[in-house]
């Protein structure tokens, strides 16, 4: 029994393999859920306060999802991050005041204007995994967290708890963008299983098709995108690339088809019994509104967030 | 599944030179910003710049963008040129670098020329340039042309020409000549130029009314009228503005009508003025929203104008004309000189990053169907990724490919092997991930086996992290070669052997100079 299936996805299936140096990507399709609002209707407003993110769903019709640990970076004020998923009231606004600062030195309050937004990398991430400190109303404690991940890289600028020392380095952005690009998203995609150089770090369901085009990069540049590159900046990952089969020698121009279709079929259906060995426990409901929860669940050695919308599974995105 | 080290090639340190060059438009890729293309290939301009002065100037006679040229040029002209006349190249004038830019100029669009005049100013990122040559290019570029040419140089873009003069006189000339000093004019513009001095006034604002009771300056009637106009639109008097837009330029009149608030219909603008036939298919979809009937003439477009309408019409769901862009494709294909390389196969990529950038949507994959349309001889054409829109032509149901899902040009290569075709021809922008690394190997297993194709990579877009050159390669012992436009062939096939024959280039570099402009030693 797959994951999907513990979680009570259903329509979901596994759609071919992306698999560039060190990352592989395997796309989920399915289907899209329309009694969510469209991402384009969610709108970041502002911080209100230091540690409170707020958020205006402009969809009169249909609750919106805040896309879990999304990062709100801005100028000339202190950025910030959400410490979960987020539940918006159709036509309302909503402020979450367990949001961290991660911008240790810098003062000043978030405005609408000219944000970048990413999802925080999969290190700081798992430091919500435990709901006493998600749940806790204090800016500043992923500050500690944040030094520990920027240790050992060479960064133009250094010093204290800003994340943007590493998202707004020359270098970093050019690499990351350059990164995120090798990855395109398929038809009816709403997902990924994620994995670094064979083990899986992650999974990310979106509520549609439309999600998925709107988050992606945030989740493949900012997050995943993020840690790897951290990874092999620090030396902790090894360079590798997925080794391809050596086609037996004298095979016609037929033969080599059916050999390479079949090496694409085995390597995208090797991901279904690391999905299959997965296990789900059910922690905390973290938050319900709008007939929507958030639920922390924990998966393996690693968790994360469950959107339900009337008990249905509609958003997951975990890390391992 | 087993994973190896990854094991990255040394890279060479050596001129990195190919025709991306000359095909750089500042308007980035899938993957990459403006601003960091714009950094990489200037450090490859400067590169060839040192290499060979020359053969730098020279290039520019070939195909390429209008802002390469631009750029190059302002390169030349900040720059001092040798004072020996013996180290000129045997075949060139002295001055033949102020003739290449001229000539480059003279073939541009208007609005494009003046962007790259506009350069000399400090504009567009460039550092300002004002000497004896880049003032003696200025003044010819306005002035070098018959009354009815300069008034319609006037009507369109009379501020940038301000800015243009204003910068090549200098303020104390400037004011020399806006104050009655003619001789002033003459000094800087030369003799022949002398007729234009009102022109210059006019331009400025200045009043004509005592230089114009001088018989032996000619008459500007379009200039006076759009100076009519420009006093109806200020006192707010509708309908001596309507009678006197007639024909006027569309973006003048609209550019009154929205200064001063005047209340008429866009859709009146978009029928009684005047516009290239270019700005009419561009503002084809603009005409239709204010309800104007206008018709554009598809027959008169280039290629690529055509493909760019015929899909933004489509992903607009609209369908009125698709059928007449698809009759006017079928006969500019028809009518185009074609390049036959051979019997051939083509792949083409049309995975989502070909559909190119923000500021330039479907760029790449509009560049693969243009080439596509000059090649001869194609057996059978493979696209790789994509998904299909419908849409009805003609009563007819047709399917046309856009640019979607991920990439396995290895599909491309097997299905082109499978024709028997010995040439094959791969347009992809070299990104891969389904799997990175499969085309190659997969090629390398055809080549190793003993079957015998040449595969040709056309690169139509930029890469900054090019392992060498400005594009990215499939297989690392085939260089792609960068076309960003179908026009770029030649000059493709020329900077390939740039490094290994510079001197035979130069050569036909040179024979190409003489030809162009009429010049010989």
């Amino acid at each position: 029994m797959s994951i999907f299936d513990k979680l009570k996805f259903t329509g979901l299936s596994i759609s071919g393999i992306q698999s560039v140096d060190e990352m592989t990507v395997y796309p989920i399709v399915g289907p899209s859920h329309d009694e969510i609002a469209r991402p384009s209707t969610l709108k970041f407003r502002r911080t209100s306060n230091y540690g409170t993110m707020v958020f205006d769903n402009e969809d009169r019709e249909r609750p919106a999802i805040v896309p879990s640990n999304l990062m709100a970076r801005g100028p000339s004020a202190q950025d910030h991050a959400m410490s979960g998923a987020g539940l918006v009231e159709k036509g309302k606004s909503q402020s979450f005041d367990t949001a961290c600062c991660i911008q240790q030195r810098q003062g000043g309050l978030l405005s609408e204007k000219d944000i970048e937004h990413d999802i925080l990398p999969i290190g700081l991430r798992k430091a919500f995994l435990n709901p006493t400190f998600r749940a806790e109303k204090n800016m500043s404690r992923l500050w500690p967290s944040i030094s520990d991940w920027l240790k050992g890289m060479d960064l133009k600028e250094k010093g204290a708890a800003h994340l943007r020392y590493f998202y707004g380095d020359p270098t970093v952005q050019k690499q990351l963008e350059d990164f995120s690009a090798e990855f395109e998203p398929m038809g009816n995609q709403i997902g990924a299983v994620i994995l670094f150089c064979g083990v899986p770090v992650g999974i990310e369901i979106m509520p549609s098709v439309e999600h998925w085009m709107s988050y992606w990069k945030y989740l493949i540049r900012g997050c995943y995108g993020a840690e790897l590159l951290r990874l092999k900046l620090t030396g902790k990952l090894k360079s590798s690339i997925l080794e391809l089969p050596e086609i037996p020698k004298g095979s016609s121009v037929d033969e080599v088809e059916t050999f390479l279709n079949g090496y694409i079929q085995g390597a995208t259906q090797s991901i279904v019994p690391i999905l299959d060995s997965m296990n789900v426990v059910t922690k905390k409901v973290m938050s319900h509104r709008a007939g929507m929860s958030v639920d922390l669940i924990q998966v393996g050695n690693g968790g994360g967030d469950i959107v339900k919308y009337s008990d249905k599974p509609v958003y997951l995105s975990v890390v391992l | 599944m087993p994973r190896k080290k990854l094991v990255v090639p040394e890279e060479k340190k050596q001129l990195q030179i190919d025709s991306g060059i000359l095909q750089f438009t500042p308007k980035g890729a899938y993957y990459e910003s403006a601003d960091e293309q714009a950094k990489q290939i200037f450090e490859l301009w400067k590169g060839l710049f040192e290499f060979d002065r020359t053969l730098f100037a020279l290039v520019t006679l070939l195909g390429g963008t209008g802002f390469s040229k631009g750029a190059m040029s302002h390169m030349l002209l900040s720059n001092p040129q040798i004072s020996d006349k013996s180290l000129i190249p045997a075949g060139l004038s002295f001055d033949y670098e102020k003739n290449v830019i001229k000539y480059n100029l003279s073939k541009e669009r208007i609005p494009r020329a003046l962007k790259n005049l506009m350069m000399l100013l400090g504009r567009e990122g460039f550092e300002k340039v004002n000497n004896s040559r880049s003032r003696k290019i200025i003044f010819d570029f306005i002035f070098d042309r018959d009354v009815n040419e300069i008034q319609g140089l006037f009507l369109n873009y009379k501020s940038k020409l301000k800015a243009l003069l204003r910068h090549a006189f200098g303020k104390q000339d400037t004011y020399n000549i806006l104050h009655g000093n003619i001789q002033s004019f003459v000094n800087c513009v030369g003799t022949k130029y002398k007729k234009y001095y009102p022109f210059v006034l006019y331009v400025f604002g200045a009043d004509v009314g005592e230089v114009m009771k001088n018989k032996a300056f000619i008459r500007f009637p379009k200039i006076e009228a759009y100076y009519k106009m420009k006093e109806a639109a200020k006192a707010g008097d509708v309908a001596e503005f309507q009678k006197l837009m007639v024909d006027m330029p569309q973006r003048t009149v609209m550019g009154f009508r929205n200064t001063y608030k005047l209340p008429i219909e866009l859709k009146n603008v978009y029928e009684e003025t005047k516009v290239s036939d270019r700005e009419a298919i561009q503002k084809e979809a603009a005409a239709k929203r204010s309800g104007a009937k206008v018709t554009v003439n598809y027959n008169n477009q280039d290629i690529y104008d055509l493909w760019k309408a015929f899909y933004f019409k489509l992903l607009r769901g609209e369908k009125e004309n698709l059928d007449k862009i698809t009759d006017a494709i079928d006969k500019t294909t028809t009518k185009m000189d074609k390049m036959d390389i051979g019997e051939c196969c083509v792949i083409i990529d049309a995975s989502r990053s070909m559909e190119g950038s923000e500021q330039r949507p479907l760029h790449p994959f509009l560049t693969s169907l243009c080439i596509l349309s000059v090649l001869d001889n194609v057996k059978e054409v493979f696209y790789v990724g994509g998904h299909y829109i419908k849409t009805e032509i003609s009563g007819q149901e047709i399917a046309a490919i856009i640019p979607y899902n991920q990439t396995d040009l290895w599909r491309g290569l097997i299905k082109a092997i499978q024709t028997g075709c010995k040439n094959i021809l791969v347009i992809s922008d070299g990104y891969e991930n389904s799997i990175k690394g499969m085309f190659a190997h997969t090629y390398n297993y055809f080549k190793e086996s003993g079957y015998e194709f040449n595969l040709v990579h056309i690169n139509p877009v930029l890469a900054t992290d090019a392992k060498s050159g400005t594009s990215r390669n499939l297989v690392p012992e085939i260089k792609a070669l960068p076309v960003s436009d179908y026009k770029y062939l030649e000059t493709e096939l020329l900077f390939t052997q740039m490094l290994t024959n510079r001197e035979m280039v130069k050569k036909l570099l040179v024979n190409k100079y003489q030809k162009l402009l009429g010049e010989k030693e």
